[in-house]
């Protein structure tokens, strides 16, 4: 193999993912951004229409709202899942009977499809007929308005979305709980530290980065929230569960606005960014 | 060495770029391609048609398919139109976004066809001509089928309520709801069945199995929009809004979403429903042993005159300009719109072909004869009406579907001001 040769070999070998890449996400996202200073309904031709698309952005106030509902799934959703994950995480890593059968239970809500998680929660949530309501009249309460009051359907989502993802967030804690050196609880405990001060002064600090792995996870998963409200709600009632994500699926694939479409996604794309950015520098700092 | 290894990289680009601008090539103009809709009777109807058209016609060929399986036929068609790749005739293309894709310029006009005019003038009545023509004049679509949304109700529980006839006024349909409930409020204090049931979410669509039959049966007809600019803004939107937001106050409605569970309405959970005559077949087969039902019209007003109109849901049937020859298109699909093809779309599918005096057509009289349901929708298909041929017809439902949860599901918003809001907004959204 000559000198050539030799430098054209890793091109080659590099040139399919360079050319998947090329096609199905430099084209893409380049694509997307030259939507946005556009009007476009797919079938008719393109039209320019400048920063347009930017100032409606700026005055949407449906856009406004499913920011807003996003960021209460967030606040629900993310320390819930934390403190459940974290809690669960570390009962799992305890010398307890039938320790493989829970750990696999708690996974297993991760693997079945969204969609049947929702429609099985669907049925729990039934204002008239549901599970959940029907313990609680049994028991004297009255019926909850899980999906159908507008203050308590995207808290419902939130409870629903972390029973479902929980078991992936127990395995990344269990991991970053295995990698704590056994030695430092052994000097804990010949110092005489409670449960509880082991866990504050030896696991959490060492544990910083699987937490902050599963805060960033844990945001751009809630972002990303559009399964659960698009079949459990269509985004209602009264918008309450309108995510960011479906209201930009809506513009999209609904009402053919490709440009606005696109210029949600890139404001949306550059905030998850921002704040993802965010976090790192607040977890880094407190570490 | 090197050219080795060029060449074959060059060959993947080549065959790359070969893949990615392939093209049909030069059509046949004697060869037509069909998509039909994916429904199983449907499929087999196309087939009957098109094997007959074939045989008859070995030198002027069709072959069909049936639209390709997508989350919708509306993505399918809307792919195939942006990747050129269209059929040449289409047979289950939704009246509302016919005039986005003649605004678009890829369908045939087909009153420029030769016989278009004379042909449909004698299936359809001027109204239905009327209501495909499009603001430009030309008219893109053949009607061909509908299925009329109608009242079905469980024919025991209308007479276990006392009832001679199934609710035909608004307040016909209050008292009965309310009689209803009173009959089933649990010990709990709590309704768990209903008179009725339409479903809550907000999807634009929706509003065509609740809003939009009962706005055509009250207003006689009447257009949602009209040039360019709403037309709903009147009494009888108010009036239905005010209707229906009375079902949900009272509990005569379920808010909660029921249609993920098994069937409500064969279970007895609500006695009635808005629905179309495809639940016919569905209804017969899975009833439980002495389940009766039937259909009547929409609830109309109580000072309601004149007919009774609703949605009829129309399904029609275009050519996209990528057809090698329009004239031989128009020619297949006159062929299987025929009254003896339309009698056979009936036997095999129990939809409603759209043309006039079907129920008094000795030709189908045996057909509803043997399915008796189906004759109250023959009678009512004299009387219905598709969507108006404008275009954003899906924005100017969700608009309406976005106050018809605010005011109707919900009590947020008067009636009037629900309505006054949505027709600005529509106004709004045909200004821009």
């Amino acid at each position: 193999m000559n000198i050539n040769s030799k430098k054209i070999v890793p091109y080659f070998l590099v040139s399919p993912y360079i050319i998947y890449f090329l096609i199905f996400i430099a084209f893409p996202v380049v694509f997307s951004v030259v939507l946005t200073f556009h009007k476009w309904n797919i079938i008719s031709p393109m039209q320019y229409t400048g920063l347009t698309n930017y100032v409606h952005l700026i005055h949407d106030e449906f856009f406004l709202k499913s920011l807003g509902n996003t960021l209460i799934f967030l606040v629900i959703h993310i320390p819930l899942q934390i403190i459940i994950a974290l809690f669960l995480a570390e009962i799992l890593n305890q010398h307890i009977k039938f320790r493989g059968f829970f750990r696999a239970a708690f996974f297993l809500p991760v693997i079945v499809s969204g969609v049947v998680v929702t429609i099985l929660w669907q049925q729990l949530y039934g204002f008239d007929t549901g599970l959940l309501n029907r313990i609680l009249i049994f028991l004297g309460l009255g019926r909850v308005g899980w999906l159908v009051n507008p203050s308590m359907a995207m808290p419902s989502i939130a409870i629903m979305a972390t029973w479902k993802n929980v078991g992936l967030y127990i395995i990344l804690f269990l991991v970053g709980l295995q990698t704590v050196p056994k030695n430092y609880y052994e000097a804990a405990d010949l110092e005489g530290a409670t449960h509880w001060q082991k866990f504050k002064s030896i696991t959490l600090p060492m544990i910083n980065p699987t937490i902050f792995m599963v805060v960033v996870l844990s945001t751009i998963g809630g972002f990303s929230l559009f399964i659960e409200p698009y079949i459990m709600t269509g985004g209602g009632p009264l918008n309450s569960t309108l995510s960011a994500v479906l209201y930009i699926y809506k513009q999209g694939f609904f009402y053919y606005h490709m440009g606005y479409s696109a210029t949600l996604g890139l404001f949306f794309a550059v905030l998850i960014l921002g704040v993802v950015m965010f976090q790192k520098k607040f977890i880094e700092k407190d570490k | 060495m090197i050219k080795w290894w060029v060449n074959i990289v060059f060959l993947v680009f080549f065959s790359l770029f070969q893949i990615s601008c392939g093209s049909r090539g030069e059509r046949n103009p004697n060869h037509l391609i069909y998509w039909s809709s994916n429904n199983t009777q449907e499929i087999e109807f196309a087939r009957y048609i098109v094997n007959g058209w074939n045989k008859k016609n070995p030198s002027e060929t069709v072959s069909f398919q049936p639209v390709p399986e997508g989350q919708s036929s509306e993505e399918i068609i809307l792919a195939a139109v942006v990747g050129k790749t269209t059929p040449d005739i289409y047979s289950n293309m939704w009246q509302g976004d016919v005039e986005d894709y003649a605004h678009a310029g890829v369908l045939v006009a087909l009153d420029t066809l030769k016989g278009f005019k004379d042909f449909i003038y004698s299936r359809c009545d001027s109204n239905v001509v009327k209501e495909v023509t499009s603001p430009d004049g030309h008219i893109y679509q053949v009607p061909w089928k509908i299925n009329p949304i109608m009242l079905m109700y469980n024919k025991k529980i209308i007479h276990h309520l006392g009832l001679k006839n199934p609710p035909q006024t608004y307040s016909q349909f209050d008292s009965a709801s309310e009689k209803f409930k009173d009959e089933n409020i649990d010990k709990d204090g709590y309704v768990d069945r209903w008179f009725g049931y339409s479903e809550v979410l907000v999807t634009w669509w929706q509003r065509f199995f609740d809003f939009y039959p009962l706005y055509l049966a009250a207003s006689g007809g009447a257009p949602l929009v009209k040039d360019y600019k709403a037309a709903f803004d009147n009494e009888y939107a108010v009036e239905v809004f005010s209707f229906l937001r009375n079902l949900y106050a009272n509990d005569y409605f379920a808010k909660e979403r029921l249609s993920t569970r098994q069937d409500i309405f064969l279970s007895g959970t609500i006695a009635t429903r808005f629905t179309g005559p495809w639940e016919i077949s569905h209804a017969n087969k899975f009833k439980p042993k002495g389940f009766e039902f039937n259909f009547t019209h929409m609830p109309v007003p109580d000072n309601h005159k004149g007919p009774v109109y609703t949605y009829c849901d129309p399904k029609n049937i275009v050519i996209f300009k990528t057809c090698p020859n329009a004239q031989l298109a128009w020619d297949f699909i006159k062929n299987m719109i025929e009254e003896k093809n339309d009698l056979m779309f009936l036997k095999m599918t129990n939809q409603i072909p759209r043309r006039k005096n079907l129920e008094t057509d000795s030709l189908f009289s045996d057909y509803f004869k043997d399915n008796p349901k189906m004759i109250e929708f023959a009678r009512q298909a004299k009387y219905v009406k598709g969507t108006d041929p404008y275009p954003n017809l899906t924005e100017v439902f969700d608009i309406i579907s976005q106050e018809y949860e605010a005011c109707v599901i919900y009590g947020k918003k008067s009636p009037q001001k629900a309505i006054d809001d949505a027709a600005k907004q529509v106004n709004l959204l045909y200004m821009k």
